[in-house]
């Protein structure tokens, strides 16, 4: 049985974490606030919401985007990273205070329904200089509601870990969004360079940030490579090739080998079957065994030991995984050995 | 383009209606079978997920009926 999921699985650094992050949020909010109000003391209470709201959660929205490749970058980071799912779900909560406020100022009070009332009021959607800029911070709202209501493991597991993990990579379609939601909206009224300084610096933090880090994990990974290489791997297969306790055949270095993927894992072991030489490669895995496609033989695919009390034995092969990538190591183990099976990292 | 509009918003509000509609059914029932780990999880817990199942309830509704066919 599975252990039970949770509302939130609350421990004392994730509740620390949120206390500074919730402190960090009204001092935002608040140094925000009072600055606005001392420029323009004739602000209206909306306005100021609005504005303070907006701020805030392109600030969170940079902080988010920077998480990820300064812990590349050094492990110190990785605190940061340890809860960022909260920070998440908090910055789309501010970005739709923001949202329900710009819509209920500007869009509530005619006769047409206030969501197409954003796409409808602003026809010019050819001009650069009056672009309908509402629009496009709807549709990155849009992104991160998505993102936040699918945070929780629940979906992880049940959208699957590669199309959570495609889902939640579109926060970078919703920053660009927010770019030009800012760059043709705010920007082209607000007189003060703070602002537009302030966008293209944190555009320019965040590129240059993910680029830096792209370029270390390319060099890492390259290192990784040849270190392989030069340990005599092979690079034989795309994880994403083999089918869920299924297998590929590949032939390495004059061995006919079968690689098998079951509950998370990669495994290697001779393709032909003790029995009749069947093709072990076309097989399945059931019951946790490889199961031979011609007359139903077994073996683990860890060991390559049939199931007692049957005797038959394959031959195992040591397999890395870097990145999506299968290496395997041709060399083969003595029938019957247990090697270690390479673990499939999702994230 | 306001018909366009209306039509894409028209289009949006029946699908999240039907996503109300199979979370409530959903969240009573078709949790535990789509996924063992909910068992005996809280209604705390399953109003955190009430959301997202409005608006993913396609993916949800296909795994409920994969596994009714499964069961019988």
């Amino acid at each position: 049985m599975a252990v039970s999921y949770k509302p939130v699985l609350w421990n004392r650094q994730k509740k620390k974490y949120d206390q500074i992050l919730w402190m960090g949020i009204a001092l935002i909010l608040g140094c925000f606030a009072i600055f606005e109000f001392l420029l323009h003391p004739t602000i209206t209470i909306e306005t100021l919401i609005i504005r303070a709201t907006a701020f805030t959660a392109i600030i969170l929205l940079h902080i988010i985007l920077m998480i990820g490749p300064l812990c590349r970058l050094d492990k110190r980071f990785l605190p940061l990273l340890y809860n960022r799912r909260h920070l998440g779900v908090s910055m789309f909560l501010i970005a739709l205070v923001h949202a329900a406020f710009c819509i209920i100022q500007f869009h509530a009070l005619g006769d047409t329904n206030p969501i197409a009332s954003v796409f409808l009021s602003n026809p010019n959607y050819q001009e650069i200089s009056q672009y309908p800029f509402q629009t496009l911070g709807f549709f990155a709202l849009i992104i991160l509601m998505l993102m936040a209501v699918s945070s929780h493991d629940f979906w992880l597991n049940n959208l699957s870990p590669k199309m959570w993990k495609q889902l939640h990579m579109s926060v970078y379609i919703a920053y660009a969004l927010l770019i030009l939601h800012i760059a043709l909206g705010t920007l082209q009224y607000e007189k003060d360079l703070f602002y537009t300084i302030l966008l293209w610096s944190g555009f320019l933090t965040i590129s240059g940030l993910h680029l830096v880090a792209g370029w270390k994990t390319r060099s890492q990974l390259r290192a990784e490579q040849n270190a392989l290489k030069q340990e005599g791997y092979f690079e034989v297969a795309l994880l994403e090739e083999i089918s869920e306790k299924r297998a590929k055949a590949v032939f390495v270095d004059g061995q006919n080998i079968a690689i098998f993927k079951y509950d998370g894992k990669v495994s290697a072991v001779s393709n032909i079957c003790k029995h009749q030489m069947g093709p072990l490669g076309e097989g399945k895995i059931v019951d946790g065994c490889i199961t031979c496609p011609w007359h139903g033989y077994q073996y683990y695919p860890g060991n390559g030991q049939s199931p007692p009390p049957f005797k038959e034995k394959l031959a195992t092969y040591r397999v890395k995984i870097i990145k999506d990538k299968i290496w395997i190591n041709p060399s083969p183990f003595p029938e019957g050995t247990a090697v270690e099976p390479a673990i499939i990292n999702h994230g | 383009m306001e018909t366009l509009v209306s039509i894409i918003l028209t289009i949006a509000g029946i699908y999240l209606l039907l996503g109300l509609l199979f979370a409530i059914l959903f969240l009573f029932k078709g949790i535990t079978k789509v996924d063992e780990a909910a068992i005996d999880s809280s209604w705390g817990f399953r109003l955190l997920i009430l959301p997202g199942t409005i608006c993913f309830w396609p993916v949800l509704l296909r795994k409920w009926i994969k596994g009714q066919n499964k069961a019988t």
